[in-house]
């Protein structure tokens, strides 16, 4: 990497948050969900110890709505549970602190939205089988307040040093930082998330025209991918416009409801055209932080 | 001749809610696209001087909602004003000074949306009920069964010169075009509950098309987006919706959207008419 960051600066600091079980709304017990077409529908959705979904698993085709991959947590304490979605980068270490899996450690892999606002951790499966809804996890973050120092139009999200570390990310002979994507999403197939905050929470891929997936090359997406989003600006929430460019992290599968589809958590973004994404096979977190089945 | 539907099945029911006061959350600031931090109006309350009809864009404010916002302070109540309200129902001051004053409710947002004028404004106070006949869910044409109806009542079904083509196809006017890739705040909720924002945040582009002269209460149209179950890209279908709230500094926000139709496939064309605004429709208001 040939870019320098402000990285020895930054502060890390603890924050926990316990396994969430995953819910459902309460009376009157209607369950279901419709998807795009209206049918309704009843499957897992987010939260929980999901055993057999991990990072550099496929986004698609799971019995599932925006499935997280590994574990999700979360904090009860709404001022708190804000500290853990804002602080968590991707790419920081988190250790179990209590029940059978004590000591077990994991890398945050993405963040969920309005509705949840959980994040989401990577195991390796042997962990996850001990672990218990409600089970501590310190997420040792690292990584806000950190800044490019030849690019100061990029503003970072949810970023960790590791992950640009271990990304290779350079500055062109253009001036704009390279990173290497698996796949540019367009605007017009980014949906829920739009005017929502980019610090944390996800922007929705929409997936509801197969064709027009197929079309822009994303049908082939796997959870842990990074991709780039093309015209749309992150810098406070995610909104359109022309020439800003994002990058983000494929965090959670896809959907069947309208306006929705995998799940991107935001790491960096430029208003000012300053990223340029290099569209490069098998970009994908299991190997970037060479997580372990 | 407006095309027939079976008005003559639907209810008509009371729903209230009261004149919501403005908040902010301290220190009040909303961070433009610049991140600069600005405390505006333009949510909630009464307000006297934007109203169906004016620009949608250039108010010192933020998501203006024009004339009388309100809520109901009960969920479940509230949830009832918002998904049973239809646009272009009577509303009725039942409180207050101006009690007995008619109005009709031209948006759904947060809050819902009540124009009654300026001399009734002036007397109407924070906190004041307001009753609405709640008309217009499970309205559909006779002959149209493709294209869905949504929160919009016989009155303005009515009023808008909509035009038969042929057996699958029917035309509107609107005045404006929105491309989907503008679409943004308000994909996360289900398209039965207040509007989507198209997303203001490239000026140039709003200028190029036009966007930037839309009126509130203009009729708009949206290709590619499917709102029947939520709002969502789709090839070949088309949405008909209406400018409910003013435009907005931050990223991803801008004028409201609120689905009054929507088809799934190629069924709904477009005319582009200038006048399409639903302060003519409803005889509000003169239009300049």
């Amino acid at each position: 990497m040939n870019v320098r960051t402000n990285s020895e600066r930054l502060v890390s600091v603890s924050v926990m948050g316990q396994i969430a079980s995953p819910g459902f709304p309460g009376l009157p017990a209607e369950p279901y969900r419709l998807d795009a077409d209206g049918k309704p529908f009843l499957l897992p959705t987010y939260g929980g110890i999901v055993y057999n979904v991990s990072i550099g698993d496929s986004a698609y085709g799971w019995l599932a709505d925006t499935i997280h991959p590994g574990v999700s947590i979360s904090l009860k304490d709404d001022m708190g549970n804000r500290g853990l979605n804002l602080f968590a980068c991707v790419g920081n270490t988190a250790v179990v602190m209590s029940g059978d899996a004590r000591g077990a450690k994991g890398v945050v892999s993405g963040k969920s939205g309005r509705f949840s606002e959980q994040v989401i951790i990577h195991f390796a499966k042997a962990d996850r089988l001990k672990m218990a809804i409600g089970d501590k996890i310190n997420v040792r973050s690292v990584g806000v307040g950190m800044e490019l120092a030849n690019h100061p139009d990029i503003k970072l999200k949810s970023c960790s040093p590791e992950f640009l570390e271990n990304l290779e990310v350079t500055t062109g002979a253009d001036g704009k930082l390279h990173v290497p994507v698996v796949a540019v999403v367009p605007p017009h197939l980014l949906g829920s998330g739009a005017g929502l905050t980019s610090e944390g929470g996800s922007l929705h891929i929409q997936s509801a025209d197969k064709s027009a997936l197929k079309e822009a090359g994303l049908d082939g997406l796997r959870l842990g991918d990074v991709v780039a989003l093309s015209d749309y600006d992150s810098s406070w929430n995610h909104g359109y416009l022309r020439g800003a460019v994002g990058i983000g992290v494929i965090g959670q599968g896809d959907s069947p409801r309208a306006g929705h589809g995998p799940g991107i958590t935001l790491l960096m973004t430029s208003a000012l055209n300053g990223i340029n994404p290099v569209v490069t096979p098998g970009v994908n977190l299991k190997s970037v932080f060479s997580l372990q089945e | 001749m407006p095309l027939s539907t079976n008005q003559s099945q639907l209810v008509e029911i009371a729903v209230t809610g009261a004149i919501s006061q403005p908040t902010l959350r301290y220190p009040g600031y909303t961070l433009d696209d610049k991140g600069v931090g600005r405390v505006l109006p333009g949510m909630s309350g009464v307000v006297y001087n934007a109203r169906v009809g004016d620009p949608a864009f250039g108010w010192a404010a933020d998501h203006v909602e024009p004339g009388v916002s309100i809520s109901n302070a009960d969920n479940a109540a509230d949830f009832a004003l918002h998904y049973l309200t239809c646009i272009g129902n009577r509303a009725i001051v039942t409180s207050g000074l101006a009690k007995g004053a008619e109005g009709i409710v031209t948006g759904e947002h947060a809050r819902l949306l009540v124009d009654f004028g300026s001399d009734t404004n002036d007397l109407l106070c924070v906190g004041d009920s307001i009753q609405i006949i709640a008309c217009g869910r499970g309205l559909a044409f006779d002959d149209y069964p493709q294209v869905e109806l949504k929160k919009v009542s016989p009155n303005l079904i009515n009023a808008i010169p909509i035009e038969a083509l042929d057996g699958q196809r029917i035309r509107v006017p609107v005045t404006t075009v929105l491309p989907p890739r503008i679409m943004g705040s308000g994909a996360e909720l289900n398209s039965e509950f207040v509007d989507q924002d198209l997303m203001s945040g490239d000026r140039a582009l709003m200028a190029e098309l036009g966007i930037d002269q839309m009126r509130l209460g203009d009729l708009v149209v949206i290709p590619d987006a499917d709102h029947r179950y939520g709002r969502t890209y789709r090839k070949g279908a088309v949405s008909i919706a209406l400018c409910i709230h003013g435009d907005s500094v931050m990223i991803g926000h801008g004028p409201g959207i609120l689905t009054l139709m929507t088809c799934p496939i190629p069924c709904i064309e477009w005319v582009i008419d200038p006048q399409a605004n639903i302060a003519r429709y409803l005889n509000i208001r003169e239009m300049v």
